[in-house]
């Protein structure tokens, strides 16, 4: 870490969610950052209707979606989640189904979370995917993101 | 006269997705991993698929679900499916840079 100012995020973590669909996985990823009121409610159905429109593109890696809108979406603060499903799920991805990961961000501005996703790639690279899948709690895989954010500064 | 591209000219890459905030940004730090091991210089800009229509490039890389349209507008077209495999990205690379005479084989 080399001077950047520590970015201010709303983080949450789920394990063991049952999901019946894609659609659910994705707004269970979402829930807890509506409740906590850094999503509006509409955040996560705009989720869930960009991939409608774009296909399964957020299948990113194998096993991987990383859900998000659009700032004017109903983003309150930057905010990043994840939902471990204890059964998965399909996207409709050609190569990077099943889906037992879910992550979700949302962004107040079309920069803010650029270098959140910057240290969310390289933690991914690493084993962040393993280890949120054997998290033993929500309280454990929540740590787990929270390391994402220490490691995150408001530069690239 | 071109210069080689990526040795003496900087490669203009664009890394695409459906909105162009979240998969392109992951894919565009995976690419610009991949283009300092090559040692080649690039300039990787993220974007969303309809923007990137009217955007110029020598490299476009995206999920094949967005890559087949840039065929033939862009040189460079590439598919993948793991956006965080930088080996996966490198080896489609360089085969396609070979293929089009801007890579050594």
């Amino acid at each position: 870490m080399d001077g950047g100012l520590t970015l201010d995020v709303a983080v949450a973590a789920r394990t063991d969610i049952d999901a019946s669909d894609w659609r659910a996985a994705v707004r269970a990823a979402c829930r807890p950052l509506v409740d906590a009121g850094a999503f509006e409610q509409r955040y996560a159905d705009r989720c869930v209707t960009i991939i409608e429109e774009h296909g399964p593109y957020v299948v990113l890696a194998p096993g991987i979606a990383l859900a998000h809108a659009r700032p004017e979406d109903g983003v309150r603060r930057l905010g990043l989640a994840a939902a471990v499903l204890r059964e998965p799920v399909s996207f409709g991805h050609p190569e990077n189904d099943p889906v037992d990961l879910v992550l979700a961000f949302g962004s107040p501005d079309p920069q803010s979370h650029v270098g959140l996703l910057s240290a969310l790639a390289r933690h991914l690279v690493a084993d962040l995917a393993e280890r949120l899948r054997s998290a033993a709690s929500d309280a454990e895989a929540r740590r787990m993101l929270q390391e994402v954010v220490s490691d995150a500064t408001d530069r690239e | 006269m071109n210069g080689r591209k990526g040795v003496e000219d900087e490669l203009e890459v664009l890394t695409v997705c459906g909105v162009g905030m979240g998969s392109s940004l992951i894919l565009r730090m995976t690419a610009e991993e991949v283009f300092k091991q090559l040692d080649l210089r690039a300039h990787v800009t993220a974007t969303d698929v309809s923007s990137a229509r009217g955007m110029r490039a020598d490299i476009l890389i995206g999920q094949e679900l967005h890559t087949p349209e840039f065929i033939g507008l862009v040189p460079i077209v590439i598919s993948v499916a793991n956006f965080l495999d930088k080996d996966e990205m490198k080896a489609k690379l360089v085969a396609a840079m070979e293929a089009a005479g801007w890579m050594a084989a």
